[in-house]
């Protein structure tokens, strides 16, 4: 579950690279093909999209995203789940496209969608509908998506369906998603003297707490930032949110964080990396170099989201219990992102109905394919992560409760990030352009004792308006 | 493939070149020499030609035409100079080109000056020449990720070895990478390091094409060390040294590995932003593949214009 | 070194200038030694450190205590042989590619002077001006859907091998060394009814060693320093070479074992070279110089 906020760059390669390095199963899932992998669906079946899908319609899907199989457990899971799905519908052969490393890698990705190779039914991240419409790659699938085809609808924060749909047409389906938090090293919060149970919720405390922990020394730092590679204006855009502010006008067209707030943010950092000396040296960080740094328990805290400790967990040889997570300091609204499932136009509306259906059953049915808590837990996955958040009302305290009782990790550690939901919050328009100036104020603050916030804001200012005002 | 043998040969012994004139009493057989001739050697030719048009000649022209365009819901339609004021009303473009420019210059200081100056002093050397040359050239033969991240490591302001070794000599310590004011040196002091092999033994080599009377004679009117170097040395290696100027040029301006792996490209305030990594953002990050195109373009006109003027440039140097 | 360079021998022979020259050479030995070894030494033993001495300030120059273990965990995690392998695989393929093309073009631009000869060789040599990084963007959307035959190569050793063979300054190179070879000898070969291409084999090619030697190492070592291109059209962890695997992997192992693993990908070319140095070394400059 490789989230949006990999986006820059190579991070998401990055990221993942080490376990299929581990694996390194010769599944040529991207080889040489000229060929879309297009297979189309032939016998019966209603062409009317509201008609759910006739059992007796013949159809062969391509499906991305199937784990590869050095995550033996998720693909034993997902061939258990085919199985089930095929005793309602034996006539749809769902063949699982998995790929080494991450299901979505920005280059492979932008490289399928220029070739419309991407399967039938392709994975993508919440911030890429914008390149899926450029190159016209993904089919409208508002008709289809109805009460009866997906039971749980209603139960589907709106917020997130939102982020799926353009104009008013929805373009997938999602099926997992995160709000950034802030994530602490437990282990160095007890050493320090601070309770992990309450991990900070204002930046003050922050500071307070960043300033106990760099006392330990031995080359620890108590708060980490990024500055490099977009992210670090991707986490100033966070940071922004959780204050209640903004990063672009609610028009789209000003930029919305040379203000108090703003100066707010890096008068912090400022104070916590140069008067605090609790940032550690080392800058110009980007992703991956904090949860390194943290599971070595070289740093106490970080904005991340919950499933940066699945990625440490399984990468760097963190453990669960080391961990904890509060919300997002400020507590106003957060950054949010996730990933859905999109269905590639041109495919025929049987395709369709039947990739929703595998869809629907797979990932959104709660006790369900993925939501099928105690089956993870006999099936030793990680059980008890705030994430993925999708539902709302009483789905939600229904999944909850099951996730809390099969929990092969101790939940309390995520109390405070459960008990303080914050409303999530899209990223801005042009996100990546913007990211990239707001990495020179971050870096320009870490980097730069004498930094001026003041000036750094309005530079930053004036290069993002005349961004959003670039046609 | 065709082979001109030269049985068919109305021309006794001696065979036809391709420049000698075509004997007036044999034109058809010349003219099926001929075309035999050039069929085997455009078949001989036809690997690199498509090799060429696939990957070099076509996406050239593709470059071109993407500056032009771009690609909406599926759809190319050309937008004119839109990409072009697009990319000059991105803040980052005049800060990438600064940044292009400034680390030409320092690359040229350094890795133009530094070279030519280890050639000179080795070249005196008649011991341990051998092992000096191997050392110099060690670094171009180590992956240039290696060599970046065992900067990387040496830059490191917290544990990194240059401080440490400051810090030992009671020297203040740098935040090399961290600063708006040393990031992009120290780029260029890495990317010497790693590549500086090849110019110094090509300068050695020219060097020692040098007749040794030339500096017996400058000894005769009084030259000193500086002087020999200035008046002999200097103008004896003039036409390798510029010919390595223009290709360290081209070289410099497209640096992108360095910054990248360095600073994660951007660096302290944008100032290690490179036209080439603003190319790559924009194409990978942005997917805007006509800005990207056009940030090409600009930079292709500009080196090309430079080419030209240096082609000029040494025509007119060597009449 | 016999002949007489900038300094004179008179002066070298003073005992002044003997005793300037012996301390100049054992300062510059010890000054190189230290700059270009030093670098490596580090490397070697860094890899041997804890992963907290290594992040110990100020740093050890030698490790408290030996950890090989280290080497081994990073070549495993890793998977540096696989990595090494698709580099040796890559840069190879590449040359063999550059040695089939480029040699037959520039035989036949240099002795066989077919019609249109200059213009190709001008718009060869014209791609020389053309910054390569200039060009990454469209070439990566050509090899995405190459046109006429639709094939994406991405992922493929393809998208390394075919676009290695457009190396003008290789035929350049090339052309230029044949073009010295004199007419006589090969008029002689056609006399004897040899085709171009038995030509090609016979004569041109034996006489050609040094140069071949040059372009080959131009080639390989080309293949193998290249970063931009790998990245973008080589996703595929199981496919990347080494400059970009161990650029991916940096971020997800700890810092002792990828200076480990740094140690490991730059002794087979380091051994290579060593072995080879005087060839190597000989054929780059005279290479460069003909050039």
């Amino acid at each position: 579950m490789r989230s949006t906020w990999f986006r820059p760059a190579h991070r998401r390669t990055a990221a993942a690279a080490l376990v299929s390095a581990l694996a390194l199963t010769a599944l040529a899932a991207c080889g040489t093909s000229s060929s879309d992998s297009g297979s189309k669906g032939s016998g019966g079946g209603s062409s009317d999209p509201t008609a759910p899908l006739d059992p007796k319609a013949k159809v062969t899907l391509t499906m991305d995203c199937m784990p590869p199989a050095a995550k033996a457990a998720e693909l034993r899971q997902w061939k258990e789940d085919v199985k089930t799905f095929n005793q309602k519908y034996p006539n749809v052969t769902i063949n699982g496209k998995s790929t080494t490393g991450q299901c979505e890698e920005p280059t492979r990705f932008t490289a399928a969608l220029k070739g419309k190779s991407q399967p039938d039914v392709f994975y993508t991240y919440f911030t890429d509908l914008q390149q899926v419409l450029d190159s016209d790659g993904a089919a409208d699938i508002t008709p289809y998506v109805t009460a009866k085809t997906v039971p749980a609808l209603a139960s589907i924060d709106t917020n997130v369906l939102n982020v799926l749909k353009k104009d008013g047409k929805l373009y997938g389906l999602p099926t997992s998603n995160y709000t950034m938090g802030l994530l602490i090293n437990r282990k160095l919060f007890q050493q320090a003297g601070l309770d992990p149970n309450k991990p900070p919720t204002t930046w003050d405390e922050v500071r307070a707490a960043s300033k106990a922990i760099a006392k330990l020394g031995n080359g620890v730092s108590g708060y980490g930032e990024y500055s490099a590679g977009n992210t670090g204006g991707w986490h100033f855009t966070a940071t922004m949110y959780g204050l209640g502010g903004d990063i672009v006008s609610a028009d789209g067209k000003k930029a919305a964080f040379n203000n108090d707030m703003g100066k707010q943010i890096v008068g912090n950092l400022k104070a916590m990396r140069w008067d605090d000396s609790s940032m550690g040296k080392t800058q110009l960080l980007k992703w991956g170099d904090l949860q390194k740094q943290i599971s070595t328990d070289k740093l106490g805290m970080f904005l991340a989201a919950p499933d940066d400790i699945t990625y440490m967990v399984q990468q760097l040889g963190a453990k669960y219990e080391n961990f904890g997570m509060g919300p997002i300091p400020g507590g106003k609204a957060t950054l949010f992102g996730g990933n859905d499932y999109m269905f590639k136009k041109g495919s025929t509306p049987d395709q369709i109905k039947a990739g929703l259906a595998w869809v629907n059953f797979k990932f959104l049915t709660p006790g369900k394919g993925q939501f099928d808590w105690a089956r993870s837990k006999s099936d030793a996955l990680p059980v008890g992560l705030p994430q993925p958040n999708l539902w709302t009302g009483d789905t939600k305290a229904t999944d909850l409760k099951s996730r809390t009782d099969n929990a092969t990790m101790p939940v309390d550690n995520f109390r405070t990030f459960l008990d303080n939901p914050v409303i999530g919050k899209a990223e801005p328009p042009k996100a990546q352009e913007i990211y990239k100036v707001l990495d020179n104020v971050m870096s320009g603050v870490l980097t730069n004792k004498n930094a001026d916030a003041g000036k750094l804001l309005s530079t930053a200012e004036t290069q993002v308006n005349q961004i959003l005002a670039n046609q | 493939m065709s082979a001109p043998t030269l049985s068919t040969s109305s021309t006794p012994s001696k065979p036809e070149g391709p420049d000698r004139p075509v004997p007036a009493h044999a034109p058809r057989e010349a003219f099926s020499r001929a075309l035999r001739r050039n069929i085997s050697a455009h078949g001989f030719l036809i690997g690199a030609v498509l090799c060429f048009s696939f990957f070099s000649w076509y996406p050239m022209v593709r470059e071109v035409l993407l500056a032009f365009q771009k690609t909406e819901a599926g759809k190319t339609t050309w937008v004119g100079l839109r990409n072009l004021r697009y990319i000059a009303n991105d803040p980052a473009f005049w800060q990438a080109w600064r940044n292009t420019l400034l680390f030409t210059g320092l690359a040229l200081l350094l890795g133009f000056v530094v070279p030519f100056v280890i050639a000179i002093v080795l070249n005196e050397f008649r011991h341990g020449q051998s092992y000096l040359r191997l050392l110099v050239y060690l670094p171009v033969m180590l992956p240039p990720v290696a060599s970046v991240l065992l900067f990387k490591y040496f830059y490191d302001p917290g544990y990194g070895l240059f401080n440490g070794i400051l810090h030992a000599l009671h020297l203040p310590e740098q935040q090399w990478l961290q600063s708006t004011s040393t990031a992009m040196l120290s780029v260029v002091l890495a990317a010497t390091w790693m590549n500086m092999g090849g110019a110094t033994l090509i300068y050695l080599a020219a060097l020692q094409g040098i007749p040794g009377e030339l500096y017996e004679a400058a000894e005769l009117d009084g030259a000193g060390i500086f002087r020999k170097i200035w008046h002999v040395t200097i103008p004896q290696t003039r036409l390798i040294l510029s010919l390595m100027l223009l290709m360290q040029i081209i070289a410099t301006m497209q640096v992108f590995a360095e910054p990248f792996l360095l600073t994660g490209g951007a660096g302290p305030e944008g100032s290690t932003t490179t036209i080439v990594y603003l190319i790559y953002q924009y194409a990978f990050n942005f997917n805007n593949y006509g800005g990207a195109a056009a940030l090409g373009l600009v930079l292709l006109v500009l080196l090309a214009g430079f080419s030209a003027a240096y082609v000029r440039l040494s025509r007119d140097s060597d009449d | 070194m016999a002949e007489r360079t900038l300094i004179s021998p008179a002066q070298l022979g003073r005992p002044s200038g003997k005793f300037l020259y012996w301390s100049a050479l054992v300062v510059v030995l010890l000054l190189f030694t230290l700059i270009f070894l030093g670098p490596l030494y580090w490397m070697v033993t860094g890899g041997l450190k804890t992963a907290q001495e290594y992040a110990q300030s100020p740093p050890t120059a030698f490790p408290h205590s030996a950890h090989p273990k280290n080497y081994s965990d990073a070549w495993n995690v890793m998977d540096l042989s696989k990595l090494l392998f698709n580099t040796l695989y890559y840069a190879f393929g590449a040359l063999a590619f550059q040695l089939v093309f480029d040699v037959a073009a520039a035989y036949s631009l240099s002795k066989l002077r077919p019609i249109f000869g200059k213009v190709i060789l001008g718009m060869m040599l014209a791609t020389l001006m053309i910054p390569a990084t200039v060009l990454v963007v469209p070439q990566y959307l050509t090899v995405l859907d190459v046109p006429i035959v639709h094939r994406n190569l991405i992922n493929s050793p393809w998208v390394i091998w075919l676009p290695s063979v457009t190396n003008a300054f290789n035929i350049f190179l090339l052309k230029r060394f044949f073009d010295s070879i004199p007419r006589e000898l090969l008029d002689a070969a056609s006399i004897d009814g040899a085709s171009p291409l038995r030509t090609l084999r016979s004569v041109v090619l034996p006489i050609s060693r040094p140069i071949l030697g040059v372009v080959s190492i131009f080639a390989v070592v080309g293949v193998w320093k290249d970063f931009l291109w790998p990245l973008l059209t080589l996703p595929d962890p199981a496919k990347q070479n080494l400059n970009v695997g161990i650029y991916s992997l940096a971020q997800g192992v700890p810092e002792n074992w990828l200076i480990a693993a740094l140690a490991m990908a730059s002794a087979p070319t380091l051994i290579i070279f060593l072995i080879f140095q005087r060839n190597i070394m000989s054929g780059l400059t005279a290479g460069s110089l003909k050039g």
